[in-house]
């Protein structure tokens, strides 16, 4: 059935090849892939598959050796890396498996690092920290604190405040669980479903097939090719089984 | 608006970057600073006692000339016409002078005694004034410079009329025979002129060439003044003068000692400017090291910064800023430090050997010492934050995401 959602990337023919010395090795092999508006997705595979680089190439962090990645109908290629970053600042929100919060700042200096590139001014800053970090599951509280007096659930709310405090379309998740005990998993899924029923397409990679299952569709991929997309099993999903 | 809002959130980054690794950026800041302290405090204190010195010389006429008989040699009215006949002259006088020493009550100080036509030394010496008194007529009236009137501590010994007793030496066929005292009115007297490095007018009792004559009882000249039209003409008075007198007389142009002392101050000055940008080469690599250390340790985290949508330009800026805040640190540091040292360094004073002149000047700091120095010192942190920043700029976000 043709989704009527408008669509936000588009990965046409993608081919992403890495060359170290004389070795290639084709982490993506012709790649067609859609997010549309409201997506909740996983990306599912094994270590080494290729999710990462698709994450990548969806987060237009990094430029496919073949093919075309349009944003919103435009040809990424053709932008420049400033335009790319501004996009990026924009349009997409990326939370990491580690967190990559910087140590030195407190939380509300994590949560504002990217209203800083697009000059927003300071006065309407911490409204927009505050409301991203409720939105995100976090607590007041926490704001002064800095990242290491903070648990790993707590940090990983904290750099989904980061990831959408300029209010993105689409957030970007990498094993965004990877590091984190279950009940502190769930409490994360449970923070981008909540994102998603808010509006924001939300893309998660994952070798978990419990959270892959807390998601709307699961695609998976293998060898840099993705095998197709297949419907959750949500009675196997994370949330079903942490109840 | 949105500028000043992106610098200063630019700036507070970069602070908190660097009270991260506190100890590091403040070693670093150190080595920073040596650079603008070794430059302010002594290039503030050379600048001083130099532009005084030169001053100083340079007071004494930029027209005159002083020539000297060497030893066996008499100058007499012949040497005398020929110089006055020179077209570039405007006066030639001959001068008797020797060495006396004067009575103060209890107290016996040395003195410079000279017998020169009054007008031709106010003339010569532009900046001598009088204080009390005026040019005196008699043969037996003297000017008396400031020290020989008054003590050390600032009290009047010798007043106007009062005599002074000098006793100089006795010359007799150009050889000291013996000793004799002279008796002379104090005529005029005056202000004081300050450290001098070749007439030292504040010791010195002026006396008339006919005193000189008469009183002094010497028979020959002890020098030629003179005062050329121009000072351009000096140049070629004292090579004409050289080129006829070879061995005879000795040719001293005051603008030639002005301009030697100059370029011996302009030598030292080079080579403390040279000396300091040493230290500011080194600071340079300084910053090098530790800006790329920097840049290093926090790849991810430059990674992280450009996902979320900073430009490479704008992460060049924050480490480039990061180098420029120490700088600017380093460079306050070294100023303050530098004036203090500067301070302490003049405190000390200068002693003048052969003179016994001992200045003790204020260093000179100027506003274009303080900009040179800081231009500098923020050069460094330019120079140094440059590559690590490129470097730093340049890396593609999903290579410094994935660093370990």
């Amino acid at each position: 059935m043709e989704n009527s959602k408008k669509i936000l990337i588009e990965l046409v023919n993608v081919y992403k090849e890495y060359r170290v010395s004389e070795i290639s090795t084709l982490a993506l092999k012709n790649v067609n892939f859609k997010v549309y508006e409201g997506d909740l997705v996983a990306i599912m595979g094994p270590s080494g598959s290729g999710k990462t680089t698709l994450l990548n190439m969806l987060g237009l962090l990094d430029r496919p050796t073949s093919g075309k990645i349009l944003f919103e109908d435009k040809d990424t290629s053709k932008l420049s890396d400033k335009e790319l970053a501004l996009l990026r600042n924009i349009k997409l929100g990326f939370v990491f498996q580690i967190f990559n919060l910087v140590n030195r700042l407190t939380v509300f200096e994590n949560i504002e690092l990217p209203l800083i590139p697009r000059a927003v001014p300071r006065s309407l800053r911490a409204e927009m920290v505050k409301e991203a970090l409720l939105k995100a599951g976090g607590e007041l509280e926490w704001l002064k604190k800095k990242p290491n007096q903070l648990s790993g659930g707590q940090q990983q709310r904290v750099a989904i405040a980061r990831a959408i405090v300029g209010n993105p379309p689409i957030v970007l998740a990498d094993e965004p669980t990877g590091n984190l005990d279950r009940a502190s998993a769930k409490i994360i899924i449970e923070t981008f479903l909540n994102l998603n029923r808010k509006g924001h397409s939300v893309i998660v990679v994952t070798h978990d097939p419990e959270v892959a299952n807390c998601m709307r569709n699961i695609y998976v991929i293998r060898d840099g090719a993705i095998m197709g997309a297949y419907e959750p099993n949500p009675s196997e999903s994370l949330i079903s089984k942490m109840m | 608006m949105s500028f000043y809002t992106l610098f200063f959130d630019f700036i507070r980054l970069s602070l908190k970057a660097l009270s991260e690794r506190r100890a590091r950026a403040i070693l670093t800041i150190v080595g920073i600073a040596i650079g603008p302290l070794v430059l302010v405090m002594m290039s503030s204190v050379v600048s001083s006692y130099s532009d005084y010195i030169v001053e100083r010389v340079t007071s004494l006429g930029q027209n005159a000339i002083a020539v000297f008989p060497m030893e066996n040699y008499k100058i007499d009215g012949e040497d005398l016409d020929f110089i006055r006949s020179l077209p570039e002259i405007a006066r030639a006088e001959p001068f008797f002078s020797t060495q006396g020493i004067l009575k103060r009550g209890t107290e016996e100080i040395k003195v410079s005694i000279f017998a020169i036509d009054y007008t031709l030394l106010f003339e010569a010496i532009g900046s001598l004034k009088i204080s009390e008194g005026d040019v005196p007529s008699g043969l037996l009236y003297s000017i008396v410079g400031r020290k020989v009137s008054f003590r050390d501590g600032g009290e009047q010994y010798f007043a106007l009329n009062d005599i002074l007793t000098l006793t100089i030496p006795k010359i007799e066929s150009g050889k000291i025979t013996g000793r004799k005292n002279i008796n002379v009115y104090v005529g005029a007297i005056l202000e004081e002129y300050g450290g001098a490095l070749i007439v030292d007018p504040d010791s010195t009792v002026f006396l008339s060439p006919e005193a000189g004559k008469k009183l002094l009882g010497m028979k020959d000249w002890s020098g030629i003044f003179i005062l050329v039209h121009d000072p351009s003409f000096v140049r070629s008075v004292v090579s004409t003068l050289r080129s006829k007198y070879e061995n005879k007389l000795q040719v001293i142009a005051f603008s030639a000692i002005a301009e030697a002392i100059s370029s011996v101050t302009d030598a030292i000055g080079f080579i403390n400017f040279s000396t300091s940008l040493s230290a500011f080469a080194v600071a340079v690599a300084g910053v090098a090291a530790t800006m790329i250390t920097s840049v290093m340790e926090r790849t991810r985290e430059i990674g992280v910064m450009k996902a979320i949508g900073y430009t490479s330009i704008q992460i060049l800026t924050l480490i480039l800023l990061e180098s420029i805040v120490m700088s600017l640190i380093g460079a306050s540091l070294g100023i303050s430090l530098g004036t203090v040292g500067a301070h302490m360094l003049s405190s000390r004073g200068l002693t003048i050997g052969g003179v016994g002149l001992t200045l003790q000047l204020a260093p000179k700091i100027t506003p274009t010492l303080i900009l040179q120095t800081l231009s500098l010192t923020v050069m460094i942190g330019l120079l140094g934050g440059a590559l690590p920043a490129y470097r730093a700029s340049r890396i593609p976000p999903i290579v410094a995401l994935r660093y370990e």
